[in-house]
């Protein structure tokens, strides 16, 4: 397992929205496709993952259903709602600026 | 998520939070499977998989402050975003907010009204413990006096019918069954002259309670001690006890008070003190001014006999708690038997086993009904009238709101593009309403407080005395107007929410507020605007067309030709037989006091009579026309008088004479026989004076002077009749009961009983009252004056219920006559700003600035001219209901409905005015690039 990395809030709303971009999931499916997909860098555990679902509902970005799981259990599959995607492209967007304007920042020297 | 589902999700925090458990569940599980998936043992497994779960307590506290917090953040947002709007249009705001402090305060001042007549509990400890008993049967009781004061809905009809005035040893033998815990009897006092401090006065509303009365109740005294027991024993010092409210208008709520003696109808009582401020006696809506103990109405009631304390006399109205273990069903068996047993095996009886009698056993909550009936009926007319201003205050509201958002129709759709959503946007202007509302229900607090008072005046026919219950504001009341601002809220907030979401983007983000082309939505949003309008003009129509039916009406009782001069007239009412006097005495008291009375400087004439022209007060007499058939009755208005009665009032003599003194010593003969005593035919007949009205009906085309009437027809041929009436002179129609009705045959006769005096004074009548009170309190200080005011108030206290509909619908018509200015002045002004660039266009092509005036003023024409038409329509239907009412003055009377449009007319000509100038100002080229 690699460090554990502290993410800000907003960056793990944006996590979560893009993966849920790819198909409804439940809560730990999330936490491990991100662990998964960032080669285990980044590890979402559920003290901040449950809240930040919990405020994704709030928002309206995500929606919540619940449903069986793979292994015929019940659980709560979370899918991306309109304003979701909306949200999820204007987030993409500000991310990428942010970054290359870091990037800047950090060549000089 | 919608606001709905997420206003739902907080309350289903219990839901909301298995729901969480269970996921956490699910993930931990899919945790420890991955682990054994890894080659950990199953214990193994799960110890690693807790250890990097962590706590899930802080879990489930952070999400739970997820859902509130964002709650609470939207909320706090609207309530900025909607103070910030409301502060941007202050004029607004201040308008709406006391429009809605009216009409929610008169709503909430009404209903507190109402709540302490039909909710309030009854005044004494455990009200609910507390129980009436009312008899019932199917016909009606032979032999039987009775005697009723309003306490509960008694039906004394030939059939089915009820009541709860029972007799005293029918309440003495329910006492001793056991079935009581405690129980007392109650029982209104006919009139009492009160004498003793200071001048004599009269109480109407005294009262007799049996010895447990207070205890049941558990009433507190505020001075000196209440009636005991011992007070309620034949021979026992009289005692009494004061009302609050009387104890401060009579005594000045000195402690002086407690200990005083007073004479009651001549008989010595002893105050021994004062009932607490919160008991006005038990029945609602039924003031009592003072209690005595039952026992004392024997020294107390005129003409009282010792068969009125038998089983013929059924006067108390009884109250009492049941024992425990007692069940309803076991004390009405019980009592039910007690009463048939009294009733039907009394001396005469008063049932037969066929009539059923029985006694209910009545929660006293519900049977003691008392007086609210009476007050209850001119309180729901009122109701209704107040609904109605709130109803058009929010139809104004909603309209000034409908322009307001209108003008963010480009912000609203701005937000919808980049996304926002629906519900939140129409949840923050419902926000905004409800601040509104609230602000206005919060005022209309401190409105409903003074306008209780208010509206319980003009209420109340006697226009004047505190009310018999205090409308404070208690939780009931609180929650209504909580409950009326929220209903109001949403009711003016919603059309306009809803409306200012329909908003088509495209053209909406092109053009903005300034295109006269418009899409749908806004062609549709002014025909509401336009609606509202015309419906606030119409009611406004319809209003001041009853207020001015309902005006005239007034105007025409007062200016009826009542056939005597009411001009500069005193009256007042005498009740010497409560003072002692036996019936000879009092013919020589009412002459002496009409010979002072006229003597003295600023009477010009005094005379009496049985009763005063116009107190609605009636008598009437069957009588025989000599020459018709013998069990043909006629009938005739009945008006003893004294000397002068005609000269006093101006009442034309048109043939004959007026009485002499042989007529009154006739008269005073007659009176001064005993009460029992049989008719003599051949004494001499009492003469009368008839009015013309009888001559017309009786003596059409014949000389009626000489003519004698004989007495009624009499169910027993053989029993002996009085001597009848010879007529003696004709006198001109003057109204004896009330204004309204047509003129009754009438025949004056001499007066030799209690009777009522009119004085002509040459200045204000009302100035001659303590000079009068004086003379008649040196002349017997025993002797009360009831009843005292001017001829004009009395007249005025017979026309109560058409002045009050008068004044609600003047008050309101006004009302509504403001706020359909202010709508059309809304209307127009949002026009013009609307339609700004199409003005700029037009005067830049040439059009001249009257054309533009006579744009705008067209279209308020129009409007005000559509809500004339309904609303003349309107009114007739609702007049129709009124036509009752109505005197000399049709529904639909032309000059009202004339007088009216005119003045809405002007009305709306004056909205024109500052719009129609502002668009005259508009400068072509900043019009054209007006967006």
């Amino acid at each position: 397992m690699g460090e554990q990395l502290e993410l800000l809030q907003g960056t793990l709303d944006l996590l979560i929205l893009k993966t849920l971009a790819l198909g409804p999931m439940h809560g730990w499916g999330i936490s491990q496709r991100i662990q998964q997909v960032s080669q285990e860098v980044l590890q979402v555990g559920q003290g901040s993952l449950y809240p930040a679902l919990a405020r994704l509902e709030q928002r309206g970005w995500i929606g919540a259903e619940w449903s069986t799981s793979d292994n015929n259990r019940r659980a709560k599959f979370y899918s991306l709602t309109k304003a979701g995607a909306r949200q999820l492209k204007k987030e993409l967007g500000e991310w990428e600026r942010l970054s290359a304007a870091i990037a800047l920042v950090l060549e000089q020297s | 998520m919608s606001f709905g589902k997420r206003f739902r999700a907080i309350f289903k925090a219990s839901g909301a939070q298995s729901d969480l458990n269970e996921e956490l569940r699910f993930h931990l599980e899919k945790e420890v499977e991955q682990n054994i998936a890894r080659g950990m043992s199953a214990e193994e497994a799960r110890r690693q998989a807790l250890i990097a779960f962590g706590g899930v307590q802080q879990t489930r506290e952070n999400v739970r402050r997820v859902r509130w917090s964002h709650f609470a953040e939207v909320l706090t947002q609207d309530l900025r975003y909607g103070r910030r709007m409301l502060l941007k249009s202050p004029g607004f705001t201040v308008i709406a907010v006391l429009t809605l402090a009216l009409g929610i305060g008169m709503n909430s001042a009404i209903f507190s009204l109402i709540d302490a007549v039909l909710f309030r509990a009854l005044p004494a400890q455990h009200p609910e413990e507390l129980v009436v008993l009312k008899w019932h049967a199917r016909h009606r009781a032979k032999n039987v006096g009775n005697r009723s004061y309003g306490d509960c809905a008694a039906r004394i009809t030939a059939d089915n019918p009820s009541g709860c005035s029972l007799s005293l040893p029918f309440f003495n033998e329910a006492g001793s069954q056991g079935l009581f815990s405690d129980v007392a009897a109650m029982a209104g006092a006919l009139q009492l002259d009160i004498s003793g401090n200071g001048a004599a006065s009269i109480v109407n509303d005294g009262q007799f309670v049996s010895s447990g009365f207070f205890r049941m109740l558990g009433t507190k005294a505020a001075a000196g001690r209440l009636l005991q027991p011992s007070d309620d024993v034949i021979g026992a010092s009289p005692a009494l006890v004061l009302s609050h409210s009387y104890w401060q208008t009579a005594f000045g709520g000195s402690a002086e008070a407690v200990g005083k003696t007073v004479r009651l109808n001549g008989q010595p009582f002893t105050i021994v003190g004062v009932a607490d401020a919160n008991f006005t006696g038990l029945t609602p809506g039924h003031r009592v001014d003072l209690w005595m103990p039952l026992s004392t109405s024997r020294l107390v009631t005129p003409r009282w006999t010792p068969e009125d304390e038998s089983g013929k006399l059924w006067w108390l109205v009884i109250v009492g708690r049941l024992k425990d273990g007692v069940t309803v069903q076991q004390a009405h068996s019980a009592l039910t038997l007690l009463f048939q047993n009294l009733t039907e095996h009394a001396e005469k009886p008063y049932f037969t086993e066929a009539d059923a009698p029985n006694i209910e056993v009545l929660p006293a909550q519900q049977g003691l009904v008392g007086g609210s009936k009476n007050i209850l009926q001119p309180l729901y007319l009122m109701m209704m009238a107040v609904a109605l201003v709130l109803l058009i205050a929010c139809a104004n509201i909603a309209g000034l709101l409908l322009a307001r958002s209108a003008a963010r129709t480009r912000e609203i759709a701005v937000r919808l593009t980049l996304g926002a959503r629906r519900g939140r946007l129409i949840s923050q202007l419902l926000v905004e309403s409800l601040l509104l509302s609230t602000l206005g229900g919060a005022l209309g607090l401190v409105v409903a407080h003074w306008g209780a008072q208010a509206l319980w005046s003009l209420a109340n026919r006697d226009g004047s005395g505190p009310p018999p219950f205090n409308p404070h504001l208690d939780w009931r009341v609180l929650i209504f107007t909580a409950a009326i601002a929220l209903v109001t809220g949403v009711l003016f907030g919603l059309a306009p929410a809803l409306r200012s979401l329909r908003v088509d983007l495209a053209p909406a983000l092109k053009t903005g507020s300034g295109s006269s082309d418009a899409g749908a939505p806004r062609a549709k949003w002014y025909g509401m605007g336009n609606t509202l309008v015309v419906a606030q003009v119409s009611l406004a129509i319809v209003a001041l067309v009853t207020a001015g039916l309902l005006v005239r009406t007034l105007r025409n009782l007062k200016n009826a030709d009542l056939g005597f001069d009411s001009d500069h007239l005193l009256v007042f009412s005498l009740d010497p037989i409560l003072a002692g006097y036996k019936s000879a005495q009092i013919d020589s008291l009412n002459r002496d006091l009409q010979r002072q009375i006229a003597a003295l400087p600023g009477v010009k004439s005094v005379t009496y009579s049985w009763t005063t022209l116009l107190r609605g007060w009636e008598w009437d007499t069957d009588l025989h026309l000599p020459g018709t058939p013998a069990k043909e009755a006629a009938n005739a208005h009945y008006l003893p008088v004294g000397p002068g009665f005609f000269a006093t009032l101006r009442i034309p003599l048109k043939t004959g004479r007026d009485f002499n003194a042989a007529d009154f010593a006739v008269a005073a003969e007659r009176a001064a026989l005993p009460p029992k005593a049989k008719p003599d035919p051949t004494a001499a007949p009492l003469t009368v004076i008839v009015n013309e009205a009888f001559v017309r009906r009786y003596f059409p085309h014949v000389d009626p002077l000489g003519r004698h009437l004989d007495p009624g027809p009499a169910d027993d041929p053989n029993e002996p009749r009085p001597p009848g009436w010879d007529i003696i002179g004709v006198a001109g129609d003057a109204h004896y009961e009330d204004v309204r009705s047509e003129v009754e045959p009438t025949m004056y006769a001499a007066c030799a009983g209690n009777a009522s005096f009119s004085v002509r004074t040459v200045a204000d009548p009302l100035a001659m009252i303590p000079t009068i009170r004086n003379l008649v309190n040196q002349r017997d200080n025993n002797l009360a004056m009831s009843h005292v005011l001017s001829e004009d108030q009395q007249i005025d206290q017979q026309v109560f219920v058409e002045r009050l509909v008068a004044r609600l619908s003047s008050f309101f018509g006004l009302l509504a006559l403001l706020l359909a200015c202010a709508g059309i002045y809304g209307l127009l002004s949002y026009e013009v700003t609307r339609r700004t660039r199409e003005i700029g266009i037009r005067m830049a092509i040439g059009a001249q600035q009257s054309d533009v005036v006579s744009m705008v003023v067209r279209q308020g024409l129009l409007v005000a001219l559509a809500g004339v038409v309904i609303g003349a329509a309107a009114s007739f239907a609702v007049n129709g209901l009124l036509a009752k009412i109505l005197y000399h003055v049709r529904v639909g009377d032309p000059a009202t409905l004339g007088a009216v449009t005119l003045i809405l007319l002007v009305i709306a000509l004056a909205a024109c005015f500052l719009p129609a100038r502002r668009a005259t100002r508009v400068d072509p080229l900043v019009a054209l690039r007006y967006e």
